[in-house]
């Protein structure tokens, strides 16, 4: 798909380096590739703060005009909280852009680093940590 | 409304965005005694806090590490004595970045596991009932009961493997001393290293002391027959009080582990 193989592109033109480590209840590398970083921006769809992960859900347009819905995984509501964020931070119908690693299963989902709302970034909790 | 995929280049680190935690690290302390001078594993009356999930590895000796994988996968044998197959299916879970976990599935965290979990751990001990419960804040939400009332363990048809297993304590000065077997073979009871194996002959030895009041000191003796060419003890970790409550959470909530964005399972 056009996203992953762009996508991967990326990949040459820089090296991610994911916030704070949170740990969680599974391998980050187990489910996603820190060496494939994507940038999304869209409408979110979707909110589900809850346990283990919290998700969220957005509409991205790619440049043909086909949209798809991503999901994006962030750590756990109450790491996220430690980060400044509350259950209504996110709002159906917001328009955010998320630095995310891509699934390695191809699917349309990516573990979320960072969230920019209203030109605020905020931290996304990611069960990123170095090494695994 | 704007609708736009872009695919960028992330050239600069992304740094952790600059919150405020909610809590700073409580100020150091003495260990904390109830009147009759055993020690409490757990707030102070009418206080709170819990005891939040560290780095904690168990290994015989010190390795490098890269999160929860060896560093260096040729350390495999500073870990612990594997027996041949132990260290194939050990290094395996290793190679395959831990795809199997059970504990991704939301299985209990148990034996030294349970003090490392995320999101931490509370211990309750009740002498009034002669036992100590120590809560999973983390995983299933879960608890483990370990009888201090003298009583042995089930042994023969009597013993029912268990994620926990069964649990009896003792106190030897200020180190609360707990022996267990008849567990199962279902989980992983590592998280760092990830993977360390072990059989239903698993006869664990866990030492627990708190030398300050923000300190809890973690010390198992691996005793498997099954799995290891000797009894070996990992080297002792600290697991950091946080002077908040621990919060509520049921990794069966919504856990989508393996699955793909439509819920279909990731090939």
């Amino acid at each position: 798909m056009r996203f992953r193989a762009i996508g991967s592109m990326s990949v040459a033109l820089g090296m991610l380096l994911a916030s704070t480590p949170v740990s969680t209840h599974h391998s980050f590398s187990a489910e996603y590739d820190i060496t494939k970083p994507i940038k999304l921006q869209g409408l979110v769809t979707k909110v589900e703060w809850m346990n283990p992960h919290t998700y969220f859900y957005i509409n991205v347009k790619d440049e043909n005009g086909k949209v798809t819905n991503w999901a994006l995984e962030m750590g756990a509501p109450g790491a996220l909280q430690k980060q400044g964020w509350t259950r209504n931070t996110l709002q159906i119908g917001d328009d955010v852009t998320v630095e995310a690693s891509l699934a390695k299963d191809g699917s349309d989902k990516a573990n979320a680093s960072a969230v920019y709302k209203g030109g605020k970034k905020l931290g996304a909790a990611s069960s990123y940590s170095a090494g695994n | 409304m704007r609708f736009l995929l872009t695919i960028v280049a992330l050239a600069g680190s992304l740094a952790a965005p600059a919150v405020a935690q909610p809590t700073a690290k409580p100020p150091a302390a003495p260990t904390p005694h109830w009147p009759d001078g055993r020690v409490n594993l757990g707030p102070l009356p009418g206080g709170k806090g819990h005891w939040n999930s560290g780095p904690g590895l168990l290994s015989e000796t010190p390795i490098k590490m890269n999160g929860a994988f060896l560093a260096d996968p040729s350390d495999v044998d500073k870990v612990a004595p594997f027996q041949p197959w132990a260290k194939a299916l050990f290094l395996y879970r290793q190679q395959t970045q831990a795809k199997d976990d059970p504990h991704s599935r939301c299985q209990g965290p148990a034996g030294p596991r349970q003090f490392t979990t995320p999101y931490g751990l509370e211990i309750v001990d009740q002498p009034e009932l002669k036992r100590i419960l120590i809560l999973s804040a983390g995983a299933g939400h879960s608890w483990r009961t370990i009888y201090t009332d003298g009583r042995s363990h089930p042994t023969g048809e009597d013993v029912n493997p268990t994620y926990y297993g069964h649990s009896v304590g003792h106190w030897e000065n200020e180190t609360l001393v707990i022996d267990s077997v008849g567990f199962n073979e279902r989980f992983w009871m590592s998280g760092r290293p990830v993977g360390m194996v072990h059989t239903d002959q698993l006869h664990l030895i866990e030492r627990i002391s708190r030398p300050d009041f923000n300190t809890l000191r973690y010390e198992a003796t691996i005793d498997d027959p099954g799995a290891y060419t000797r009894p070996w003890k990992g080297q002792a970790f600290n697991i950091p009080w946080s002077p908040v409550e621990s919060e509520e959470f049921f990794c069966t909530d919504n856990n989508r582990y393996g699955l793909q964005h439509d819920g279909s399972i990731a090939k």
